[in-house]
């Protein structure tokens, strides 16, 4: 009935381990591997939380260079994950405030949304590759930060929303609610269409 | 069956894709659905927009892995050149002369101020009966140890907690 069920997706506690053992060795081995795993899906949060593509990569160097840096506070007993994406929030958002030009402080419509550089086009309309994807585009691009990032996070990254609520530093009840109004808005992109 | 009854039907729906619904809520939702062509519609419909998501494969620069291996690499190697001098010299940078003077004024504070209080204070136990000793354990409990706790404290902690301008 339901096309999005809940999935473990949980790795083995010894993986998770072997990452952290990794990381507090600062063992280049792992971090390869690491990087080689997660790259795609650090670039697709990135580009949710910033709305555009121009940008990202350097984030996302900046983003492994922390996780070497403070990888000995990983402790493998949770998922790697949500603490990537942890670590790539609070770059993205330090870059925010010396940068003010985004924010993901955005209040239910009062704040101001993300767009993509002068001359560079929508990374949705640019990444879209099914017909539905293409008429959600528009309305992913205008969508609030922070609900695109909760949808990104529980819907494409499957993370619970205890670990998302981790990520986002907000609770569990307004996660919630961020993934409910955003799924408000895009399905009227959807409606009177045919699958 | 009423607006306000299907509403809460696709709240049901909607928390069950958060992933947030209990099994008897979930029980219930899946009869309701059975029967209902509305709340249906608005599962179906939210189930395509999570499909629709998955829709969007943005492309990653091909040489991005490369470029961050290779930082990755360069900040190793920087590191691990800079440890042995740090190990040596941690001592002389990490304790300036500016908290060496912040914790001499902060020892003789200690001092001061402790000598003032028992003056003070033994001036103050005729009235209320205590004999000079202790107003000197008082002293010493009550004051000296702890101003001289907090200046080593100070001494003692990371450069960036010491709040020294």
């Amino acid at each position: 009935m339901f096309d999005h069920e809940l999935t473990s997706g949980a790795p083995l506690e010894s993986d998770t381990q072997r990452i952290a053992l990794g990381l507090r060795q600062r063992d280049a081995a792992v971090l390869e591997t690491l990087v080689e795993q997660y790259q795609y899906r650090l670039v697709r949060y990135l580009v949710s939380l910033f709305g555009r593509r121009y940008g990202v990569d350097d984030l996302v160097q900046e983003t492994w260079l922390r996780v070497m840096e403070r990888g000995g506070s990983y402790d493998g007993r949770y998922r790697f994950e949500p603490w990537l994406f942890r670590v790539a929030r609070n770059i993205a958002l330090d870059t925010m405030r010396k940068r003010p030009m985004l924010s993901l402080d955005s209040r239910d419509g009062g704040g101001v949304r993300s767009s993509p550089a002068s001359g560079e086009g929508s990374p949705y309309t640019l990444a879209a590759r099914t017909q539905d994807a293409e008429r959600l585009a528009d309305a992913m691009q205008t969508l609030e930060p922070v609900y695109r990032e909760a949808l990104v996070l529980r819907f494409q990254e499957d993370l619970s929303l205890q670990e998302i609520s981790v990520i986002v530093g907000a609770p569990v009840s307004t996660v919630a609610s961020r993934i409910y109004r955003g799924l408000a808005t895009l399905r009227p992109q959807l409606e009177g269409e045919t699958a | 069956m009423n607006l306000d009854h299907h509403e809460s039907f696709q709240r049901m729906i909607d928390q069950t894709l958060a992933g947030v619904i209990s099994t008897e809520k979930e029980q219930s939702l899946r009869e309701h659905l059975s029967t209902c062509a509305s709340c249906k519609e608005y599962l179906r419909a939210s189930n395509r927009v999570i499909a629709g998501l998955s829709g969007f494969s943005f492309e990653v620069n091909p040489t991005l892995n490369a470029r961050v291996l290779a930082a990755l690499r360069l900040q190793m190697q920087q590191d691990s050149a800079a440890r042995p001098n740090r190990r040596r010299f941690i001592r002389p940078y990490t304790v300036s002369l500016k908290v060496w003077a912040a914790f001499a004024v902060a020892v003789s504070m200690s001092i001061v101020g402790s000598a003032l209080l028992y003056e003070v204070a033994r001036y103050l136990t005729v009235p209320i009966h205590f004999d000079n000793a202790q107003v000197q354990a008082g002293v010493l409990v009550f004051w000296l140890l702890p101003s001289l706790c907090a200046a080593f404290c100070l001494f003692a902690a990371p450069v960036e907690m010491r709040g020294i301008a």
